[in-house]
């Protein structure tokens, strides 16, 4: 595929923006609190694509709801009656935009579990009539480390369209895919103008190299997880919990965390059954009838949570379940990272 | 939204007090085409929604060439067993979703001795296939049902094992942990019956138990020492479940999900397993 790629300036980004937003139904990040959540935006105003990386939430929630509804029903002695939920919002055609690259590449990640003998239509729906717009980061934040993990950042097609922020105040935007290209080709202005492969390159290449050498932490996904895979009875897992308070935040904030459970909500006659988020962190999440609960312990937990990312998935998807975003350090009200936890037990 | 997750509404035909506990709900779709074309394979389970309550894994416990219905065999031990013990009767509805996981090796096991080693409800998942069997009776050889309980109330299926009993081509032995009065049978765990009473041999020979995990524990030690090769010992384990359909990320026992690669798995794959239950 032949890459196109328009170059402009930051007033000519914003006009690119701003006809997004215009054109199509748009997610963007929006602040509230300090922290930036994806949501619908009607003007560019109210968002900001560019919002940084250490204060962002992830897109799952706009692939996998926090409370989906699953269905309504009634049940009186007169007989039951289910009624579909009401219709997904979320499959409309729509863009979002100021997506990091960790979190187009979580949705690579959740493909593969939602893909896999049974097929989620519903996730498949929103995933189809989504275009990515995704943001080159220029500098990592300290608990990032995307660069280290099994996705190559610089030469990813995980979003449809890539911006990358290049030297003297230039822009590139460039498709990725198919879907990406044909968005470009319809929606950049005339403030942005085609340019050749041969200019485009070196320039995002550059911006590469400076992003990738502001990383803090590196590590060898290889190593661990090699290593990590022959680690089930270390004693080190209860050292590396110790401090957890099981909140699940972790799980919750995470983009590539996808555990479930189902509830019902019944008020008299009527009631609703959701699907929301849950964790393996929880105590109660493996804990079966009559009392048995094979994961009584916080370090058992934690043991499937880190084996989960690093060798499960591995085993069966072929991919981490973890793209390095960080997003659980920052938010963990004790400190703990992914990235320390899996390093302890190897070492 | 999340169509995977809808269930299908049935009705509860009949409900059957199996012991103090344990209740074999029949249940038919209300939708009598369904019914005509839904079809399973031994081993495998439903997820079982009483609406307003919530949901729970059930193995079916009747065979599919019983035609018409399906059992769910169902144990009064969490919530929501609770809430369909104390809540449903006979003509409500409920929801179903499945049939999911796998099945007992249907061809593996043909034309071999089979041994089924029950303990409480352990006997539902076995009593499908114990069913398919005997249904089937001609393609398979010698068939022995080793069964024990607590007590003799908590026997299942006490109907059934009359009628099984009562067939010439079926060898039977019950047994109860404790010695009662107007109990005439064996005496003692199931394990050691085994050892003592049945003294299975090898040759030819595919054992199916299903039972509590004590009971499975000591049971694999005693087939071990009868000589069993674990290829040759099948079982369905138990394990919190939600979705069925391997998305939910609760039954996993290392990169296994037992939803999806379950819940019927031979001693040999159990051993390759991490040692997490």
């Amino acid at each position: 595929m032949s890459i196109t790629t328009f170059v402009t300036d930051k007033a000519g980004l914003q006009k690119f923006y701003e006809a997004v937003i215009v054109k199509n139904e748009t997610y963007a990040p929006v602040e509230k609190f300090g922290k930036f959540d994806f949501k619908r935006v009607l003007t560019l105003s109210e968002c900001d694509p560019d919002s940084p990386i250490a204060k962002t939430m992830s897109i799952k929630p706009l692939f996998f709801p926090r409370a989906a509804k699953i269905m309504k029903y009634t049940a009186t002695s007169a007989g039951t009656n289910m009624k579909e939920a009401d219709e997904d919002t979320l499959a409309e055609k729509r863009v979002i935009l100021g997506v990091k690259h960790c979190d187009a590449r979580s949705l690579q990640v959740l493909d593969k579990v939602y893909h896999w003998d049974y097929h989620d239509t519903d996730y498949q729906n929103r995933r189809e009539n989504t275009v990515i717009i995704s943001t080159r980061c220029d500098k990592a934040d300290i608990h990032c480390f995307c660069t280290s993990l099994d996705y190559d950042v610089e030469n990813m097609d995980a979003m449809d369209v890539l911006i990358v922020n290049g030297q003297e105040g230039k822009v590139y935007l460039q498709g990725k895919t198919q879907k990406g290209e044909t968005f470009l080709d319809e929606t950049v202005t005339r403030d942005a103008l085609r340019v050749t492969e041969e200019v485009a390159t070196p320039e995002i290449k550059k911006q590469y190299e400076a992003f990738a050498a502001s990383f803090r932490l590196k590590m060898n996904y290889k190593e661990v997880n090699e290593k990590l895979g022959k680690l089930f009875d270390s004693p080190e897992f209860e050292n590396v919990s110790a401090n957890c308070i099981s909140c699940n935040t972790c799980a919750f904030i995470c983009p590539t965390c996808h555990c479930f459970k189902i509830s019902d909500e019944k008020i008299k006659d009527s009631g609703v059954r959701y699907k929301s988020y849950d964790s393996c962190n929880n105590g109660y999440f493996t804990l079966m009838a009559g009392g048995h609960n094979p994961r009584p312990v916080k370090y058992r937990r934690w043991r499937q949570r880190a084996m989960h990312k690093f060798v499960y998935y591995k085993e069966r998807f072929g991919l981490n379940l973890c793209v390095g975003c960080g997003k659980c350090a920052i938010s963990c009200p004790v400190n703990i990272s992914i990235f320390e936890v899996v390093n302890k037990v190897i070492n | 939204m999340e169509q995977l997750l809808v269930p299908t509404l049935c009705k509860i035909d009949q409900i059957i007090q199996e012991t103090p506990d344990i209740r074999t709900y029949r249940l038919k779709f209300k939708d009598d085409t369904l019914m005509e074309k839904y079809t399973w394979l031994p081993g495998q389970f439903v997820e079982f929604s009483i609406l307003g309550h919530g949901e729970c894994t059930f193995c079916i416990s009747s065979s599919v060439t019983r035609k018409g219905y399906f059992d769910c065999s169902i144990k009064k031990a969490g919530t929501v067993t609770s809430d369909i013990h104390n809540n449903l009767d006979e003509g409500d509805e409920v929801g179903i979703r499945g049939p999911y996981g796998n099945w007992f090796p249907m061809e593996e096991i043909k034309g071999k001795n089979l041994l089924f080693v029950g303990g409480g409800i352990g006997l539902a998942p076995l009593r499908s296939l114990i069913q398919y069997c005997i249904d089937n009776r001609n393609d398979y050889k010698d068939f022995t049902i080793l069964y024990g309980a607590r007590t003799s109330s908590d026997l299942c299926y006490k109907e059934e094992i009359k009628e099984w009993q009562k067939n010439p081509s079926l060898k039977i032995i019950l047994t109860i942990d404790k010695a009662e009065e107007t109990w005439k049978d064996n005496v003692g765990v199931v394990p050691k019956i085994l050892e003592e009473v049945v003294k299975p041999t090898v040759d030819n020979t595919k054992v199916i138990t299903c039972g509590p995990p004590i009971m499975i524990k000591y049971t694999l030690l005693s087939l071990d020492k009868l000589g069993f090769a674990p290829k040759d010992v099948i079982t369905t384990l138990e394990m919190k479940m939600q979705c069925g359909l391997g998305k939910c990320g609760r039954c996993n026992i290392g990169s296994t999900y037992v939803c999806k690669d379950g819940p019927v798995f031979t001693y040999e794959q159990l051993k390759a397993l991490p040692d997490e239950f």
